[in-house]
C-alpha cells in the first residue's frame, strides 16, 4: 500500500466499512468469537462487583469490530446509493399498526421516559430576585421501537428476574440519535428494520402499564413532560478511576506534619481486633470511584423549549456535561403526577395550531419582562 | 514525504489563527464605538458595511471586531468539556431577551459605574452604589463585575451579575481603560485611588470617541499585602521599591514562555473564527436595541416610560 | 520587633490613614535587620541549592479572611473603650462566636477581649469574599453592645450592609434582646 493510500485510511472517515458489503466470512471471524465466549466467563462475577464496562452478553453486537480498508472509492459511492434508497421514505409498517388505542390516565399508570443529553447548567431568577440553578436537558430524536407486551416480557432475562413476584408489566424500547448504518453491525441494524428507521446509537427500555403503549415509529418530544412536573433522572456518573479513601468516600486522612510518616491520606485501620477480628462486608476502602448508573429524583422542570425540545430542570443530575441521561415520571409518593400529563405521549395538535414555543414555570422571571421591583 | 507536506499544513493553519487572534488583541488598542448617528444613516451603514457579499453570492454578516471587547459574556466558557453548541445558543437568546429590558452599556475594568439594584431592605425600595470596576468575569448568564468604592474612609465592594432581574439601571460614569485587565491592586493602593463620589455626573461622549486609556499609575501602600504584585508584571503601578530579592524571586518563579505555547492559548481563548460566528449571530439584534434606546432618548424622558 | 512597634503596626492595618506613615518608619527603622536578614538567606540558599531545593513551608494561596477565634477585629462605633482599643494599637480579639458554625458572618454576635474585658459585639462588615449585591469591606469591622443588644457607643462612622436590617430584626427577641437600636446609629448603608 503506497503512502498516500495509507494516509487516506488515517484521515478519512469515509472508508468505514458498511456492513452492507460486508462478507459472511468476516462475521465469523475468531476474532467476534471470541468476544462472545467472554460474555459467558463474566457470569461468574463476585459478589460486590459495582460496575460492567461492557454490554450484556444477549445484546447484538453493536459496532463492527475491522474496517474494510481496501474498499475502492466507486464501491463506496454504491453503498451511499443503497442506504438512501433503503432509508428513503420507505416504512415496512401497516396502517393499522399505528393505530393508538385511546385509553385514560390513571394515577397507577407507568409512562414511557425520554432519552435526552445533558448539554449544561443555566442560571434563572425566581420572580423574587433568587437565583436558580438549571440544567439543561435536550431530548434527542426519541422514536418508540417495539413494543413487548407484559406476557412476552416476563418470559424474557431481565423481564422473568425483575417481575418474579410483581404483577408483570410492558415494556418500550425506544432509541435516540439516528446515525449512519456504515457504521454499525448487520445485526444491529436489522433491530431498526421492522420499523423502517436509520439505527438509533441509543436503545433504552422503559417499563410501562399496557395503556400507555405506543406504536412504533412514534416520536417523543420534549412536550412528553409538563412543567411544574417532577421527574426522575438516571444517568452515569463522572469516571474517577481509582481513587483513595479521601477522595472516594470523603475520609479525613492524617496530618499533614506532626511526626506523620506516610499517613496523610490513608484510611487508617479496616477491622476489629478481639472475636470480630475480620473486615465488614461493606467497609469502605480505595477503588474504582464512578461511573455508576444513578437517579436523582424528584427535580422539578421550571421551563421547556418546544422548538428546540429542550427541558429546564432545577437541581443538578448524574454525569458530565454532554452524556446521555433518561428522564422519568418521579416515583416520589408526595411529589407524583396528580393531573393527566400528555397520555401516552405528546402529539402536535391536530388543528394546525402551533403550540406555546417557550413554556415557564409560575414562579420564574422570563427574561424578557421588565426588572424585579420589591 | 507526503506525511511532511500534511505537518506543514497543519502547522501553517496553527500560525495562521494565531496571527489572527493576536491581530484581535492589537485592536484592542483602537476601540471605536460604533458609529450610529440616526436610525436612517445607522440602518444604511449597517447594510453597507456589515452585509458582505461572498464569492458564492450568499451574504455573510460580519460583526464589527471590536465586539469581542464591547461584549465578552457573548463568548462561551473556553473549557471543552462543559461546550454545548445548542446550550450557547439558547444562553444567548436569553440574554438578548435581557438585554431588550434593560441597557446593559459598554464597559472595561476601569470605567467608574454605577448601579441601581432592587433592595427590600431599604426603605425607598432601592440601592444605588457608584464605584470602579476593578473586575470583570464570567460567560453567557453568569457575567459579573465588581465595583470598589472607599465610602467613609471605608473600602467597600460589590460584585454584581449582570442578568440577575433585581438590577434597575447600569450607568457608565465616565468610559475608560486601564493599563490593566484585573484592577485587585486597589485594595492594597492608597485610598485616593479608589474614591469616587455617590454625586458623580455621568461624563458627556461623542458617538465616534475613542474609549480612553487611562494611563494612571497606582501608588501601593507598603507591604504586608493581599497577593504578592511584584510577581504579577502590572502595568499600572507605581515603583514597588522593594529589596532586590523579591524581584530576585518573582524572577524565578516568572513562567515567560507560556506566552509562546500556542496549546495553551487554544485551550484558553475561542478560536476567532468562532467569535466571529458568534457575533455575527447577534450582531443585528444588539444593534436594533441600541437605535431603539438612542431614538426613544432623543424623544425626551417622558416617553421612556 | 519592639512591642510598641508591633502594637502601631496592628493599628496601622486597621486604620487607612495613619498606616502609610507609621509602617513606612517602621520600616526604616527595621531595614538594617532585613537587610541582615536578607544576606543570610541568600547565603543560606547559595550553600543549600547544591543538596536540597529551597522552598518556603507557608501558604500560597488567598486567605479565607474568616471571623474565628482570635480574629483581630475593628471597632467602627464611637464607644470610648473602643476608641481607646483601635488608638492604642490593641484591637480586640474575637474570643468566642455565638453561632453552631464558629464562623462570624454579618449580624452575628461575637465575645471579644477588648483592654482586659469582655465585651460583646454584633459583626457589621466583613473581609471575606460575599455572595452577589452583598458589599464586601476593607476590614471586620464590630459595633460593641450591651448585654440587652443596646449599643455602647452613640455614632457608627463607616457604612453598613442594608442587609443587616433583615438580619438584627429577625435576631432580636421581644423583651430579651433588641438589635434594632444598633441600626439606628447608623450613619449609611450600602
Amino acid at each position: 500500500m503506497s503512502t498516500i493510500g495509507l494516509l487516506r485510511t488515517i484521515f478519512s472517515h469515509k472508508i468505514l466499512t458498511s456492513n452492507v458489503i460486508q462478507t459472511p466470512s468476516l462475521n465469523k471471524s475468531p476474532f467476534i468469537v471470541g468476544f462472545f465466549l467472554n460474555h459467558d466467563q463474566v457470569r461468574t462475577m463476585s459478589r460486590v462487583k459495582r460496575r460492567t464496562t461492557h454490554p450484556p452478553y444477549w445484546h447484538v453486537l453493536k459496532n463492527p469490530q475491522k474496517v474494510d480498508d481496501k474498499i475502492s472509492a466507486d464501491n463506496l459511492r454504491f453503498v451511499r446509493e443503497v442506504i438512501q434508497e433503503n432509508y428513503k421514505n420507505k416504512s415496512p409498517l401497516k396502517p393499522s399498526e399505528l393505530q393508538i388505542e385511546k385509553s385514560e390516565w390513571d394515577p397507577k399508570t407507568k409512562r414511557s421516559g425520554v432519552i435526552a443529553r445533558n448539554i449544561g447548567m443555566q442560571y434563572m431568577w425566581e420572580k423574587d430576585g433568587k437565583k436558580v440553578k438549571c440544567t439543561v436537558l435536550h431530548v434527542l430524536d426519541n422514536h418508540v421501537i417495539r413494543y413487548i407486551p407484559p406476557e412476552e416480557y416476563v418470559k424474557t432475562m431481565i423481564g422473568s428476574k425483575f417481575f418474579k413476584y410483581k404483577k408483570p408489566l410492558g415494556c418500550l424500547v425506544v432509541g435516540a440519535e439516528a446515525r449512519n448504518p456504515e457504521r454499525f453491525t448487520k445485526q444491529y441494524c436489522n433491530l431498526f428494520a421492522s420499523v423502517g428507521l436509520m439505527p438509533k446509537k441509543t436503545l433504552s427500555r422503559f417499563i410501562i402499564t399496557p395503556n400507555a403503549a405506543l406504536p412504533p415509529c412514534t416520536p417523543i418530544t420534549a412536550g412528553h413532560f409538563v412543567v411544574g412536573q417532577a421527574v426522575d433522572i438516571s444517568g452515569k456518573t463522572i469516571d474517577y478511576g481509582f481513587q483513595g479513601v479521601v477522595k472516594r468516600w470523603g475520609f479525613k486522612g492524617g496530618p499533614a506534619s506532626h511526626g506523620a510518616t506516610k499517613f496523610h491520606r490513608r484510611g487508617g485501620t479496616i477491622g476489629t481486633g478481639r472475636d470480630k477480628a475480620r473486615v465488614w462486608p461493606g467497609q469502605k476502602m480505595p477503588g474504582h470511584m464512578g461511573s455508576e448508573r444513578r437517579f436523582s429524583r424528584g427535580l422539578k422542570i421550571m421551563r421547556i423549549n418546544m422548538k428546540y425540545n429542550v427541558i429546564y430542570v432545577k437541581g443538578t443530575v448524574p454525569g458530565a456535561t454532554n452524556t446521555i441521561v433518561r428522564i422519568f415520571d418521579t416515583v416520589l409518593p408526595l411529589r407524583k403526577l396528580k393531573e393527566a400529563p400528555p397520555h401516552p405521549t405528546y402529539f402536535p395538535p391536530e388543528d394546525g395550531t402551533q403550540p406555546e414555543e417557550d413554556i415557564w414555570d409560575s414562579s420564574l422571571h422570563v427574561f424578557g419582562s421588565p426588572s424585579i421591583s420589591v | 514525504m507526503l506525511r511532511s507536506l500534511v505537518s506543514q499544513t497543519f502547522r501553517q493553519g496553527l500560525v495562521h489563527s494565531f496571527f489572527r487572534r493576536n491581530a484581535a488583541s492589537l485592536s484592542e488598542s483602537v476601540v471605536v464605538q460604533n458609529p450610529v448617528e440616526t436610525s436612517e444613516e445607522a440602518g444604511e451603514k449597517s447594510v453597507s458595511n456589515q452585509k458582505n457579499s461572498d464569492e458564492s453570492g450568499t451574504t455573510v454578516v460580519v460583526a464589527p471586531p471590536e465586539f469581542r471587547f464591547m461584549y465578552p459574556e457573548f463568548l462561551p466558557d473556553p473549557k471543552m468539556e462543559r461546550r454545548n453548541k445548542l446550550k450557547e445558543k439558547l444562553e444567548r437568546m436569553d440574554m438578548l431577551q435581557r438585554r431588550s429590558v434593560i441597557e446593559i452599556p459598554e464597559f472595561y475594568t476601569g470605567s467608574i459605574m454605577a448601579v441601581t439594584v432592587a433592595d427590600s431592605n431599604s426603605p425607598n425600595k432601592f440601592a444605588r452604589f457608584v464605584g470602579i470596576c476593578i473586575q470583570r468575569g464570567g460567560s453567557g448568564l453568569r457575567a459579573w463585575f465588581i465595583l470598589r468604592n472607599v465610602v467613609d474612609r471605608q473600602g467597600v465592594e460589590i460584585l454584581y451579575e449582570m442578568y440577575c432581574p433585581l438590577i434597575q439601571k447600569i450607568e457608565v460614569l465616565r468610559l475608560e481603560r486601564r493599563l490593566d485587565e484585573s484592577l485587585l491592586y486597589l485594595r492594597d493602593a492608597l485610598p485616593e485611588y479608589s474614591t469616587f463620589p455617590f454625586e458623580m455626573e455621568p461624563e458627556r461622549r461623542l458617538n465616534n470617541s475613542v474609549v480612553p486609556l487611562n494611563p494612571i499609575k497606582v501608588k501601593l501602600r507598603p507591604r504586608p499585602w493581599l497577593e504578592r504584585w511584584e510577581r504579577q508584571d502590572l502595568q499600572g503601578v507605581q515603583d514597588l521599591n522593594l529589596p532586590q530579592r523579591f524581584y530576585d524571586r518573582a524572577k524565578e518563579v516568572a513562567k515567560p514562555w507560556e506566552k509562546y505555547d500556542l496549546m495553551l492559548q487554544y485551550r484558553k481563548t475561542i478560536p476567532a473564527e468562532e467569535q466571529e460566528k458568534i457575533y455575527a449571530e447577534v450582531h443585528s439584534q444588539l444593534q436594533q436595541q441600541d437605535l431603539k434606546r438612542k431614538i426613544r432618548r432623543r424623544r425626551g424622558p417622558n416617553s421612556e416610560q | 520587633m519592639t512591642t510598641s512597634a508591633s502594637r502601631r503596626m496592628l493599628l496601622s492595618n486597621f486604620n487607612p490613614d495613619t498606616r502609610s506613615e507609621v509602617s513606612s518608619s517602621f520600616y526604616q527603622r527595621t531595614r538594617t535587620f532585613k537587610a541582615i536578614m536578607a544576606f543570610s538567606v541568600q547565603n543560606f540558599a547559595r550553600i543549600m541549592q547544591f543538596s536540597v531545593p529551597f522552598s518556603r513551608s507557608f501558604h500560597q494561596c488567598q486567605p479565607l479572611n474568616q471571623i474565628q477565634l482570635l480574629t483581630r477585629l475593628r471597632v467602627v462605633d464611637n464607644s470610648p473603650i473602643g476608641k481607646e482599643a483601635m488608638i492604642e494599637g490593641r484591637p480586640p480579639k474575637c474570643i468566642h462566636v455565638y453561632n453552631p458554625t464558629r464562623i462570624g458572618r454579618i449580624g452575628d454576635k461575637v465575645l471579644v477581649a477588648i483592654k482586659g474585658q469582655k465585651k460583646k459585639a454584633v459583626i457589621v462588615g466583613l473581609k471575606q469574599k460575599q455572595s452577589p449585591f452583598i458589599p464586601k469591606f476593607d476590614s471586620n469591622n464590630i459595633v460593641l453592645i450591651e448585654d440587652n443588644g443596646s449599643p455602647i457607643g452613640t455614632r457608627i462612622h463607616v457604612p453598613v450592609p442594608s442587609i443587616l436590617r433583615k438580619i438584627l430584626k429577625e435576631r432580636s427577641v421581644a423583651k430579651k434582646i433588641d438589635f434594632t437600636k444598633l441600626l439606628s446609629i447608623c450613619t449609611k448603608f450600602v
